[in-house]
């Protein structure tokens, strides 16, 4: 065998049977290589975000006819547009002449794409518009959908939140989410239009850890006074999360005495999402938020905004990428770029015809918890990083997630259990395994 | 006083205050003398550090900063406490400030708008070292001769909209 075909042979094939990777996930604890080898992560880009459904973006972000957003699954470039036909598309971000990436600004409004290697053009729905200088091929037909840019194999929208599949095998949107679309429903109506919008930019960091490492932390109740003990003040309390609120999160009940966020609830659905129950409601008597309610209350009748105001769940995970929060709501969106390294955005969800002064107080707050600069994140990042790093000792192999608590499931498969339980996180390996070992 | 004619003396000794001011400024932050540069603004005073160079207001999509002088408060008290784990060890900054110009000034009201630009280098022991850099645009109040008091101070940092690992220290 010639070198290069050593060369060849070593990068391209995959060294993990499915026995291999199911031995990785043991029901309490989980092998390192999981976050720090390189080959399980090219097979997670294909398998996990290649088989899951994985959320692309809102509606609101390509509100007219023309528009385009580009984003990624997993590490694959692709666009969302809005096409003439006022359709929605979800298509991937390469020229069927030799591939070169066709849309290159984040986004914008385009009648049409066109390649800037050969000129090829490409309409907003991913078709073939045209072939410059056809007369070059004179032995080939060109099809229109077979030499466009290629649309992704399945995609959908709920409530405008769009998320696509790579993969025709997989079963439907609807299927996927679960209850995870009741909380989409539950957002939708917290707004007095009954609809949301992604608007307010967008705030980006990086670590330098991996992918999972953030999914799991969304659903860690136990780190909080630990971590961010920092972000709390005098009486052992965060600072507030919403314009208006009385007071923010409790950490300590006195001083060196963590108050335990177990009666939170933890809840574990079907394919890996997650979510924690809601916050303990805080009083808010501001105008803004009276007028918010009183908006509601004539739409909805007192008794139905009683129970919208009532937030029952605290961070939601779409597994494998997103996950939205309803307290300061807002969306996160986790995208890989290496096996030790992630890039994250946040994005304001904007609760249309809420009273302004509400979203300027939501974006102020998102500075302050989601930014590069944040009293919060970056707390959580540096424990990403640190984790990336601590694993690579080898006097212990295994990440621990064992604990728990007594646990209670639904018929829909949802499980509930102690806000501080690691069975979120369990509950997302095991999603994991099922699309790193499946069939689809 | 009114600004006279660039090239007069007054001019010129007006923009040497200015930059003498703005030199101490960046200085309070390159030493950790965080409390000492939150009082520099007024009350009502603020910071922002927008989050794309094009960004027109920061009450209408989000920033990477945009401090009150409460929110400074927050912000520094964090840093000293000592368990503030993204920040153990501390970043190390060197602030460079120059090209100051003196753009508009209200004579009613004290204000100078002043523009100028800036360079920092930030360092945490096991990270690399990061270059910032852009444009700072002040609204600067003017109380006796060399003493001012940062109404608005602005920083469009040149790669703003990149990726950022934490940064923690203001620009
Ligand atoms: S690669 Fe796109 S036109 Fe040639
Ligand atoms: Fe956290």
């Amino acid at each position: 065998m010639t070198e290069f075909g050593l060369i060849i042979e070593t990068t391209n094939m995959n060294p993990y049977l499915n026995e291999h990777i199911q031995a990785l996930v043991q029901p309490d604890r989980v092998h390192r290589d999981i976050y720090e080898d390189p080959a399980l992560f090219d097979l997670e880009m294909e398998r996990v975000f290649g088989r899951s459904w994985v959320f692309v973006g809102h509606e609101s972000q390509v509100p007219k006819p023309g528009d385009f957003f580009c984003t990624r699954i997993g590490l694959q470039p692709v666009v969302m547009t809005r096409h003439s036909d006022g359709k929605v598309y979800v298509v991937y971000n390469r020229c069927a002449h030799r591939g070169v990436k066709v849309v290159n600004e984040e986004c914008g409004n385009a009648g049409r794409f066109m390649c800037m290697y050969h000129g090829w053009t490409y309409d907003t729905n991913g078709d073939l518009d045209f072939v410059t200088q056809p007369e070059g091929y004179p032995d080939h037909e060109f099809d229109k959908v077979k030499h466009g840019m290629g649309r992704v194999a399945q995609w959908g929208s709920h409530h405008g939140f769009v998320f696509a599949n790579l993969s025709s095998r997989a079963g439907g949107m609807k299927d996927w989410l679960g209850e995870n679309a009741d909380f989409l429903d539950d957002v939708a109506i917290s707004a007095p239009a009954g609809e949301v919008e992604i608007t307010g930019g967008v705030h980006r960091y990086l670590y330098h850890g991996n992918w999972k490492m953030q999914v799991e932390n969304l659903i860690d109740m136990y780190h909080p006074a630990y971590s961010h003990e920092s972000s709390s003040a005098k009486g052992g309390q965060q600072f507030t999360r919403r314009g208006g609120d009385k007071g923010g999160i409790q950490f300590f009940e006195k001083p060196g005495r963590v108050k335990s966020m177990d009666g939170l609830g933890t809840h574990a659905l079907p394919n890996g999402h997650t979510w924690q129950g809601g916050l303990p409601p805080v009083e808010n008597n501001s105008d803004d938020h009276r007028e918010y309610v009183r908006l509601l209350e004539k739409k909805h009748g007192p008794e139905k905004t009683k129970d919208i105001l009532i937030k029952k769940r605290h961070n939601v995970i779409f597994y494998p990428n997103m996950a939205m929060q309803e307290l300061n709501p807002h969306i996160r969106v986790i995208r890989p770029l290496a096996v030790d390294r992630t890039e994250i955005l946040i994005y304001p969800v904007k609760l249309k015809g809420a009273p302004e002064q509400m979203f300027r107080d939501q974006l102020i707050n998102l500075n302050k918890t989601h930014s590069p600069t944040s009293l919060v994140q970056t707390d959580d990042v540096e424990a990403f990083a640190r984790a990336q790093e601590g694993i690579q000792t080898s006097g212990n192999e295994w990440i621990l997630l064992a604990r728990k608590g007594p646990e209670e499931r639904f018929n829909s498969g949802r499980i509930r259990t102690t806000g501080t339980s690691e069975e979120g996180m369990r509950n997302h390996h095991r999603a994991w395994l099922k699309y790193m070992c499946g069939e689809t | 006083m009114s600004v006279s004619k660039p090239g007069s003396d007054d001019f010129l000794v007006l923009r040497l205050e200015v930059q003498d001011f703005l030199i101490f400024e960046v200085g309070l932050l390159d030493d950790r003398k965080f409390e000492e540069w939150t009082d520099l603004f007024t009350d009502d005073g603020y910071y922002w550090a927008p989050a794309t160079p094009d960004q027109d207001d920061p009450q209408s999509s989000v920033s990477l900063f945009f401090d009150d002088v409460p929110m400074m408060r927050t912000r520094f008290a964090r840093l000293r406490h000592p368990r503030v784990h993204s920040q153990i060890p501390p970043s190390r900054t060197s602030h460079m400030v120059s090209n100051v110009t003196i753009d508009g000034h209200d004579a009613t009201e004290g204000e100078f708008l002043i523009g100028a630009r800036f360079q920092m280098l930030e360092y945490r022991p096991g990270h690399e070292q990061r270059t910032f850099g852009g444009r700072y645009e002040y609204q600067l109040l003017r109380r006796a001769a060399g003493d001012f008091q940062i109404s608005a101070k602005k920083a469009v940092v040149l790669n703003c909209d990149s990726v950022h690992l934490p940064i923690a220290i203001p620009f």
